[in-house]
């Protein structure tokens, strides 16, 4: 009951906006990975130990978005690679140093690139330790000789500049790969579906998953030097708090901090916390850890039920009175319906990236996404529902005198309303399995800990995502019937086959 | 007051010539039923006096004056209309059914109850049957109740459109004698569409025959029967009656 009550009141200071009284609020993101979440946390708890207010936009989806995100003002920082702002972001078509490398983003985005971390991840070639001994696996050269190896790439790899398509050209690779969620990756490895991948140097799960690196014999990869990228225009205090990370971490530690999550499963506030402690940059005794478990799934709840009902109640409101247009305007109805159709065939996560660039990150674009989820089915049920209504009873309320409006409202919709309840009950389910992955563009709920763990192979944090959300689908469900029984006379519910 | 009158009234779907140049005063206060083989026309001639169907040429009359078109609701809340398989509204039980119009042109809440309990016993409705859906009547009640509906705001014009037709025998006969008792009770401008003539001689004082859009006679009962205007009205009524 408590927690239930703390998360109420933790969501209404949500929606009544944060408060900026005690001192300022520095938003910190991170991309989707282990590594990303580590470093943001490290630095988000450093902040608050001096005195900041802090907001998590943690596990945007890729760097595009949490570069966006940065540029647009949405977060304030988040920790990015050298090698991936040079190549994915900048383009550039040769190698840079540091410093040349700040030059640019300040001038050309008003960026500043902090000191690093003090530690290079860069993209390495895994295989397993048994495929590599079986075939005298030591090097990406090696894999020339062995044109039947199936190969699975992280998308954002296969698509680089400097991921797949250079690889392939400098060793002369003749493999087809195929695209692959990074996290499942591992998983293919050890079910031995996939045969080789590409990693991160720094993975923990290296480890984890007994894999074994190829070397790099032609120095192909660059450096990936990891550094926070912040706002030019941020508080210079804050940039010198932050500097005070530069070269703290070399790339065993990273490993090493990896490891602990990925491993012994602690937190990442944990080990960031643990991290900050040994390396005596806290001068307090530290933030308490998070709330308790059901306190964080109920907030994740409301902010996924919050989601979810503001789409679908905006959906109602455009998609209703569209569904009547429709009807009373036939000529535009295909054109209407072939829209709406064809937003529902643009991929979730795509149509949530276009977003970004209108909205930015958090809440608002995932609610607009969700909102054009919402419109087809309601659209398509109202209109289809008002059509197929019998044209004897339409003749009738017609010759009685009752008025167009009349008609609709006594008539026409209270006909129409099984068919539009479940329309909206379509959507509202639709809308609570996308939902899961608006966590990706940083707007929180159910999806955050199936993101999360995703990013760190962890299934039981998976479903800790995924069961409650298939729980709120079901409760859905029986919420809408409910309220069919509430609302629609028995008889002209359609009866299940006798 | 000639309530109801056609001026040169056609109505034209394409080529079709559903109407044509109809000349047509109805008597006042008396049931003039319109027969003729089906596609002759009946129930558009029906519908052009309460606009549903607009002539494509000609004038209709109604309570004496033109009918504005712009203001068809109002015009046809003083009209009852009762079509064949009743039209009863299925999400709405008996009693709001019947009382819908009655509603919507705000009658206080005593009045309407009292309307519905003196409608439901003159064609002999339970009342406990208020609360029951349509679907749960018998179809002659349902008829009752699509009676009851098109006369609550006791409209001086009456349009019915085939309203016995699906019924059994048995019931027809039942409802046809109540009918002739509404009509005895408080005689209203009546025009009843049907197939069925000797049911149109049983209601009706007057007969109205079209064939093919054209009206070929117009007169009591008993000037059809005993001196039909041409082969066809002659031909008609005995293959008819014959059956």
């Amino acid at each position: 009951m408590r927690t239930a009550v703390i998360s109420l009141v933790t969501l209404l200071s949500l929606l009544l906006g944060p408060d900026t009284a005690g001192g300022q609020t520095v938003v910190v993101g991170s991309k989707h990975f282990n590594e990303g979440y580590i470093l943001a946390e490290i630095s988000a708890q450093l902040l608050e130990d001096r005195g900041f207010r802090v907001e998590r936009k943690f596990g945007l989806g890729g760097t595009l978005v949490c570069f966006e995100a940065l540029k647009n003002g949405e977060i304030d920082l988040y920790p990015e690679y050298s090698g991936t702002l040079e190549q994915a972001i900048l383009k550039l078509p040769h190698r840079v140093s540091h410093r040349e490398l700040r030059e640019i983003l300040r001038r050309r985005f008003d960026l500043d690139l902090l000191e690093s971390f003090g530690f290079s991840n860069t993209y390495a070639i895994a295989v397993s330790r048994g495929l590599a001994r079986e075939r005298g696996l030591k090097t990406i050269s090696d894999l020339a000789k062995l044109p039947n190896l199936r190969v699975g790439f992280s998308h954002e790899f296969l698509n680089r500049q400097d991921g797949w398509p250079g690889l392939a050209r400098t060793y002369g690779l003749p493999a087809r790969p195929v695209g692959i969620e990074h996290g499942l990756a591992y998983h293919a490895i050890r079910e031995k579906r996939l045969d080789v991948t590409d990693v991160y140097s720094t993975d923990g799960d290296i480890k984890k998953f007994d894999l074994v690196l190829l070397e790099d014999d032609r120095r192909y990869f660059p450096e990936y030097l990891a550094a926070l990228l912040v706002r030019s225009g941020l508080d210079e205090q804050i940039k010198r708090i932050l500097g005070e990370l530069a070269g703290t971490i070399t790339a065993a530690e990273m490993q090493g901090l990896n490891g602990q999550v990925l491993l012994e499963r602690k937190s990442f506030a944990e080990v960031a916390q643990q991290f900050l402690r040994e390396e005596g940059l806290l001068r307090s005794q530290g933030t308490a850890l998070l709330g308790s478990r059901w306190g964080t799934l109920l907030f994740r709840a409301a902010t996924h039920i919050e989601l979810t009902l503001i789409a679908l109640v905006a959906g109602m409101a455009v998609a209703i009175p569209g569904g009547i247009m429709i009807y009373r305007l036939r000529a535009i109805s295909k054109p209407v319906v072939y829209l709406a159709g064809l937003l529902q065939t643009i991929p979730s996560i795509a149509l949530l990236a276009f977003m970004i660039p209108f909205f930015g990150i958090g809440a608002t674009p995932a609610i607009v996404a969700l909102f054009l989820y919402a419109l087809l089915p309601i659209l398509r049920n109202t209109a289809a529902a008002l059509f197929s209504i019998d044209p004897v009873l339409k003749r009738v309320s017609v010759g009685m005198g009752l008025t167009a409006w009349q008609r609709l409202r006594y008539v026409e919709l209270p006909l129409a309303a099984p068919t539009i309840l479940a329309g909206i009950k379509t959507a509202a389910v639709i809308n609570i399995g996308t939902a899961t992955l608006a966590a990706f563009i940083g707007a929180g709920g159910l999806g955050e800990p199936i993101v999360t763990g995703l990013a760190l192979n962890d299934t039981a944090l998976i479903l800790e995502g995924a069961v409650p959300a298939a729980l709120l689908a079901v409760v859905t469900e029986w919420g809408f019937e409910g309220l069919e029984k509430l609302l629609i006379p028995k008889h002209l519910l359609q009866k299940p086959a006798e | 007051m000639t309530q109801i009158a056609l001026e040169k009234v056609s109505r034209v779907y394409g080529d079709e010539k559903a109407l044509q140049d109809i000349d047509l005063t109805f008597t006042d206060d008396v049931t003039t039923a319109v027969v003729g083989p089906s596609g002759s026309g009946k129930s558009t001639l029906l519908q052009v006096i309460n606009g549903l169907v607009r002539p494509s040429h000609g004038t209709v009359f109604v309570f004496g004056e033109p009918i504005d078109y712009a203001r068809l609701p109002e015009l046809r809340l003083r009209i009852g209309y009762a079509v064949q398989g009743t039209g009863l509204f299925p999400h709405l039980t008996v009693e709001e059914n019947i009382t819908l119009l009655a509603r919507l042109v705000k009658w206080d809440a005593e009045q309407v109850k009292a309307r519905t309990e003196e409608l439901m016993r003159l064609v002999n409705l339970p009342l406990s049957f208020a609360r029951r859906y349509p679907h749960e009547l018998s179809g002659g009640q349902q008829q009752r109740v699509g009676l009851c509906r098109a006369m609550v705001l006791n409209p001086r014009i009456f349009l019915l459109d085939e309203p016995f037709g699906a019924l059994d025998p048995i019931t027809r006969n039942e409802i046809q004698r109540e009918f002739l008792h509404l009509q005895q009770m408080e005689a209203r401008t009546i025009v009843l569409v049907t197939h069925d003539l000797r049911e149109a001689l049983k209601l009706a004082q007057r007969l109205v025959v079209l064939d093919r859009g054209s009206l070929v006679q117009h007169g009591t009962r008993k000037e059809i029967l005993e001196d039909p205007a041409n082969g066809f009205v002659r031909s008609f009524f005995q293959s008819q009656l014959e059956q």
